[in-house]
């Protein structure tokens, strides 16, 4: 046998914490492992969905009007030298229903009419099963295969258009979409179908909105040239990228939450794997006396001990990876149901498994580096008496720890691709520097913390509670590190509640701000003001409707012309019914600025993007048609949704009409008599819209939706924040394993004196309850100062401020508690089967 | 009155494909007020014997009665429950709990038992008194001399006048002077306060202290030396009767 032998054996030796210890390392390596592999497959769903979106198309042609591209455009580009295919895309929002009865639905879906020949031409789309579209088929319509599972259909089934002639037949699903490509836009609220179809069915036809061109080889430049001599429309060109740019932007959240959340997955296992490896250490230190006696050098027993580490951290990578890919395949299942995020099928990706697997061991050889310089400095005398205890300061032996959590952060910063919309730096490294620091503040709180949370204990349980509490004292960096990585995680848990109730919070001040009244109806096509201004202010109950115009224009900014979204407002309507959050200007005087003309509001992120502010003059134009200065009469917190998901410049409705023409809104802002009840008004918006073909829209409803969506994207990451809390709780159950061992005498005098064994279990159980509690009390305080962080460094997301959840709060305070003592039952046990005479020998 | 009363004590360990018979068949018995010695060299049973008497372990067959209370027959819950009642325990190795303060550690049985330190604390002061400790009562037992730490224990075995006092060697970790002020103080407690006390020793200095020793050997008891209850406690006379036993 050599020597190295003893470090396998003395791992052997103890299968229950071996295992326990490398389950630990195991389940933190399966949560960076599967977090990083659901990412992986946002990622790669984000480049998918853009490639399906464009097939073999190289370029897609966007007309910058919402009239769309005309049919001379269509024409022209198709015969632009150098274009192999063009695809028009027209597109609206259109009310389908199922047949009516008992079981009839009803969908606001967005529609692209399409070209079934130009298509197929350009290999698309993507289905998961059905046929495509064809001109055989005149009523075929391609759905979302996620929706229509979600709705319950499937193919063969009917949708009847509402709004179309009546002598148009229903819709047949003949092919589901892939959720990705087309099936992937609005959120998969997406129907395809046969432009002349969907021409044919309604008196309007629908505007083509782009055309996609697949150019042939070596000629873009000539197709480009060809596009600015021959349109005189406005137009945009958009490759690949810009789509891949756009759905990136949509899950920004989702690829930010799970780096986050990975770091949190990291740093609990990192305070896990440490404080094991130094538990270990200290129950041999004995072992490591007789060998240090025996004529061990330092050098030699410190080798034992990073191989042993080594051993745990390869057995507890190996282990995780599996159970990693499990816990991925689970994310992207939950994901792509509820549609959070985008995500492709799960790929094991071998750069992401090397890293989690490399990650694992990095993290135990690096926390087991520090028992190991320990262990070489062992003095025989010392590990041999028999009541050796660790002499050195608390600081001192947390720092390495510190240190070691840094290292871990960093090489996550370091390694991971940042680039893949994670959230600010600075934000993130303080987020988890309060992370790392409330954990280890909680080594520092836990006794004097544990002397108050124990009193209740004390005075309820007697000895039980007064043993309990004082055994905190008794090893206090490991107890302290142990329900560090409790409190981590429990933090985490904190942190996405509270973030999501802010979150909440801002998400109904928006919709508040930008619906006066608290009411709208959105049109499925763009109708003139003049044509329905009468029918809709008959809505019963109705003090006014105002018509809210939406148009492009390009902003001449400092860095060159900039797209933009604009929308005609009638300022009077909105001041009245307090509507808009006006900032960095009096908001009479911004309302006054737009009903007297030649004013503009700007939404606050356009103006921090752009660097304009009030009283600037700013030079917005249609391309090839209306031009004007107007001056910025204030900044607005949130604003309409205007392009590409920012918000649009608010005009008076009269320049919106006067100076750029837009006599046409599909949104109409609808604000209430007092006299009116919220249901009751509410039904006769829904009503009227439904006679417009159209959708009523509340903020009450919007409000919730956009919560709802929130809180699903937070949900998925508390169910991985809850598994860093079982973490933390196998954490609980090693320390405390450990200190009923060298309490073994102990305990049997103990039991000598008349303590039941029920009473010794309770002594156990209670020390964890405290450790659980003052675990969860500094998680919560953890977790809301770091969303307060969050709030302070970015008030525009959380302009409702800190919203504290107080029932999440005290949840997750109970949450540590309950964790702690399900961890407390497998030690108690341990304590109250100890056999008292056998005990009594025991040697420490 | 008869305190205790053990009845043909047969305690067999099983080893490897045999057993060994640690007592074969002991009886004794010991009167309220009583202080006795057991006496014997190393592996004689001297241990074994006291564990069973204390309700620890329990005899492969054989009795034990302590105050009229079978305890050979209690299960685990009802035997713990009759230590915590009628006996009290003083180890070698005193056993102290270390983050406990001298005042909480004499408090424990009173603890254990559903009672706050505030409700005793005039017992627990006049224990602490009588080990002469009270200057001592909120120190942490490490601040202590391991007499002192002894004397503690003592005080924690005393605290709740359990029917028997049961020491193992319990000066076995001591010096001389502190071996003796332990020795001392359990002398008086059966003196003064009439408490019974079954002592186990292999040092002929601590068993002078009894009124009788009993000399186990081989699991059995060899002989019977009533040495009655004499202040001076001199070993001489203990020493030549077990110099005639060839010990």
């Amino acid at each position: 046998m050599r020597l190295s032998a003893i470090a396998w054996r003395s791992l052997t030796a103890r299968p229950a914490r071996t295992a326990l210890t490398g389950l630990g390392v195991a389940l933190g390596v399966a949560l960076v492992a599967g977090t990083l592999l659901t990412a992986d497959a946002a990622t790669r769903a984000v480049s998918e969905a853009a490639q399906d979106l464009y097939g073999e198309a190289d370029l897609r042609v966007r007309a910058f009007d919402d009239d769309g591209l005309g049919t001379e455009s269509v024409a022209a580009i198709r015969v632009i030298p150098g274009v192999a295919i063009s695809a028009p895309l027209a597109e609206r929002r259109l009310l389908l229903s199922t047949q009516p009865g008992p079981n009839e639905q009803v969908f606001t879906l967005t529609a692209v009419g399409v070209d079934p020949a130009s298509e197929a031409a350009l290999g698309r789309p993507r289905l998961t099963s059905g046929v495509p579209l064809d001109a055989d088929r005149p009523n075929g319509a391609l759905v979302a295969a996620q929706w229509a599972a979600d709705h319950r259909l499937d193919l063969g089934d009917e949708l009847l258009l509402t709004g179309a002639r009546l002598e148009t037949p229903p819709l047949t699903i003949v092919g589901l979409l892939a959720n990705s490509g087309f099936g992937a836009q609005a959120g998969g609220s997406v129907l395809l179908v046969a432009r002349d179809t969907l021409n044919a069915a309604f008196e309007v036809p629908s505007p083509v909105t782009a055309v996609d061109v697949a150019v042939a080889e070596g000629r873009m430049a000539e197709v480009e040239a060809g596009l600015d001599r021959t349109l005189t429309q406005p137009f945009v060109v958009e490759t690949v990228a810009d789509a891949e740019a756009a759905f990136a932007r949509a899950q920004a959240g989702f690829a930010g939450i799970a780096f986050l959340l990975g770091l949190v997955a990291l740093s609990a296992g990192a305070f896990l794997v440490a404080n094991t490896l130094a538990m270990t250490l200290s129950e041999r230190t004995r072992e490591i006396g007789l060998l240090r006696a025996a004529g061990t050098t330092g050098r030699q027993v410190r080798g034992l001990v990073i191989r042993q580490g080594m051993a745990l951290g390869l057995l507890g990578s190996a282990l995780g990876l599996p159970i990693g890919i499990g816990i991925g395949a689970i994310l992207v299942n939950i994901v792509a149901g509820t549609r959070a995020a985008l995500v492709a099928d799960l790929t094991l990706s071998p750069a992401v498994l090397a890293f989690s697997f490399g990650l694992g061991l990095s993290v135990t050889l690096l926390a087991g580096w520090v028992p190991a310089a320990e262990a070489a400095r062992v003095s025989p005398l010392e590990a041999l008496r028999p009541t050796h205890r660790p002499g050195r300061g608390l600081w001192i032996r947390l720092r390495w720890i510190v240190v070691a959590e840094l290292a871990v952060v960093a090489a996550g910063f370091l390694l991971y691709p940042l680039e893949r919309g994670a959230p600010p730096i600075v934000a993130t490294l303080l987020a988890v520097g309060v992370l790392i620091g409330g954990a280890v503040a909680t080594a520092f709180l836990l006794e004097p913390l544990g002397r108050v949370v124990g009193a209740p204990f004390e005075r309820l349980f007697g000895a039980q509670g007064l043993l309990g509490r004082a055994n905190l004292g008794r090893h206090r960096a490991r107890t302290g590190l142990s329900v560090a990585a409790l409190t981590v995680a429990l933090a985490a848990v904190v942190t996405l509640g509270t973030t999501a109730a802010s979150a909440r919070g801002t998400a109904e001040r928006w919709v508040q701000s930008i619906l006066p009244g608290g009411y709208a109806i959105r049109l499925t096509v763009a109708s003139s003001i003049d044509a329905l201004q009468d029918t809709i202010e008959a809505t019963p109950g109705t003090l006014s409707a105002s018509p809210v115009p939406e148009f492009g224009v390009v902003v001449t900014t400092p860095d060159g012309d900039r797209e933009a979204g604009v929308a005609g407002i009638d300022p009077s309507v909105w001041q009245d019914a307090g509507a808009l959050i006006v900032v960095e200007a009096d908001r009479t005087a911004a309302f006054d600025a737009l009903r007297g003309g030649g004013a503009v509001l700007l939404p606050e992120s356009f103006a921090t993007q752009t660097g304009f502010g009030t009283g600037d003059l700013i030079h917005l134009a249609i391309p090839g048609g209306a031009a004007a200065d107007f001056t910025v009469a204030g900044l607005v917190a949130y604003s309409l949704p205007g392009r590409s998901g920012e918000g649009a410049l608010l005009v008076s409705l009269a320049d919106a009409r006067a100076t750029f023409g837009a006599e046409q809104a599909t949104m109409w802002a609808m604000v209430p008599q007092l006299a009116m009840g919220e249901t009751a008004y509410g039904a006769v918006v829904a009503e009227k819209a439904a006679q417009l073909a159209g959708e009523a829209l509340t903020a009450a409803v919007l409000a919730e939706q956009l919560a709802r969506s929130l809180e699903r994207l937070l949900g998925l990451f508390d169910a991985l924040a809850l598994l860093a809390v079982v973490i933390g709780g196998l954490g609980i159950v090693n320390t405390l394993s450990l200190g009923v061992a060298e309490r073994t005498r102990e305990i049997a005098v103990l039991r000598a004196h008349g303590m039941t064994v029920g009473q010794v279990e309770g002594m156990v159980v209670t020390e964890a309850a405290i450790m659980g509690s003052v675990g969860g009390i500094v998680a919560a305080a953890a977790g809301v100062a770091v969303t307060g962080l969050l709030v302070t460094l970015a008030p525009r997301d959380f302009a409702a401020g800190l919203v504290i959840p107080w029932p999440l709060v005290i949840a997750v305070v109970l949450l540590g508690l309950g964790v702690a003592c399900l961890a407390g039952l497998y030690p108690a046990r341990l304590a109250g089967n100890r056999p008292v005479l056998a005990s009594l020998k025991h040697f420490e | 009155m008869t305190i205790l009363e053990a009845q043909n004590l047969v305690k067999r360990y099983p080893v490897g494909d045999g057993q060994v018979d640690a007592l074969r068949g002991v009886s004794l018995a010991v009167e309220r007020g009583e202080f006795v010695a057991i006496m014997g060299a190393s592996g004689s049973g001297k241990s074994t014997l006291l564990h069973l008497l204390g309700g620890l372990d329990k005899p492969t067959s054989g009795q034990v009665v302590i105050d009229g209370v079978n305890i050979s027959t209690l299960d685990d819950e009802q035997a713990t429950l009759t230590r915590r009642d009628k006996t009290g325990f003083v180890f070698q190795f005193f056993n102290l709990i270390p983050l406990l303060t001298v005042r909480e550690n004499v408090a424990l049985p009173f603890l254990i038992g559903g009672e706050s330190v505030h409700e005793r604390r005039q017992r627990v002061d006049e224990l602490l008194a009588m080990v002469g400790l009270t200057g001592k009562a909120d120190h942490a037992p490490d601040q202590l001399s391991a007499g002192e730490q002894q004397r503690v224990a003592l005080a924690r075995a005393l605290a709740t006048e359990p029917a028997l006092l049961l020491a193992d060697e319990p000066t076995g970790n001591l010096d001389y002077t502190s071996g003796g002020e332990i020795l001392d103080l359990l002398w008086r407690s059966c003196v003064q306060l009439g408490q019974t006390i079954v002592l186990v020793t292999h040092e002929a200095r601590a068993a002078a202290y009894a009124d009788r020793v009993l000399v186990v050997r081989d699991g059995q008891i060899l002989d019977q030396i009533d040495l009655g209850r004499r202040p001076d406690h001199d070993p001489g006379e203990l020493l030549t009767r077990l110099a005639l036993l060839g010990l």
